[in-house]
């Protein structure tokens, strides 16, 4: 899976594959030596992308995969994120407007909210049938 | 993940470990929700050992928290790991819900 520096993997439409891309960034956060902090970080904006594709994407019942590619640069990390499912771009929601209080406090946009904070760069396009998602987070190593 | 429950006294406490996501969350939203129904009013959360959560995990102690309040009950969050804590500040949970950093601190609050 890995050649100079670049990791890729797929993972499909089921919410138990978090724990299989959990499994995945833990060997590729230690190949890297990235700090806990960056690996969970990128970790929770993956689940939260991954997330929602498996939740809205997908109008059939058929199986599909989300493929994952994870590459470095000097200290910037790039991932790439690629799913079949219908055209659909996180990145132009509006962030919530954050609680003060627990009555006013509502959970919708969420974790998109958390991936835009996380990561230093989210760009969205469209190719063909495909959604792509590129990441961007300058790491922080051990 | 797994969920250790302990009751000491009048409180509740909940020990996480593992990770709470959208898997995990479901059947520790049931556990919580399930004890409060029993009359369970002080509730700590011990995120000691609990190493990762994700906008699941806050889902479910937001409703939690909720449900506490109308049962005029507290909820208690104690413990947490350093990028855990950050979670809650980006989300701006930590605005409204009571986190510190000891067991000792969360039991001074009952």
């Amino acid at each position: 899976m890995n050649t100079s520096n670049t990791f890729s993997f797929e993972l499909r439409n089921h919410l138990s594959e978090l724990t299989n891309l959990g499994e995945k960034l833990e060997s590729v956060g230690s190949a890297l030596g990235l700090s806990r902090r960056c690996l969970f970080e990128i970790n929770l904006a993956l689940d939260e992308l991954f997330t929602n594709i498996i939740s809205y994407g997908f109008q059939d019942q058929s199986e599909h995969f989300i493929r994952v590619s994870i590459s470095t640069d000097c200290n910037v990390l790039t991932v790439v994120l690629e799913d079949d499912g219908i055209a659909f771009n996180p990145v132009d929601r509006i962030p919530p407007e954050l609680p003060c209080t627990l009555d006013e406090c509502k959970v919708g946009g969420l974790g998109i909210h958390l991936v835009k904070n996380l990561m230093d760069e989210v760009a969205y396009q469209r190719r063909a049938h495909t959604n792509v998602l590129t990441l961007k987070k300058t790491i922080e190593k051990t | 993940m797994e969920i250790i429950e302990l009751k000491q006294g009048k409180v509740s406490t909940f020990k996480l470990q593992g990770r709470l996501d959208s898997n995990t969350s479901q059947s520790f939203e049931k556990r919580l929700l399930d004890a409060i129904s029993d009359g369970i009013k002080n509730v700590i959360i011990d995120f000691k050992d609990l190493d990762y959560i994700s906008s699941a995990g806050l889902r479910v102690i937001l409703k939690a928290t909720k449900t506490l309040k109308r049962e005029d009950g507290k909820i208690m969050l104690c413990s947490m790991q350093d990028y855990v804590k950050e979670v809650f500040e980006i989300a701006g949970f930590d605005s409204f819900l009571p986190i510190v950093p000891t067991m000792d601190d969360a039991l001074k609050a009952f």
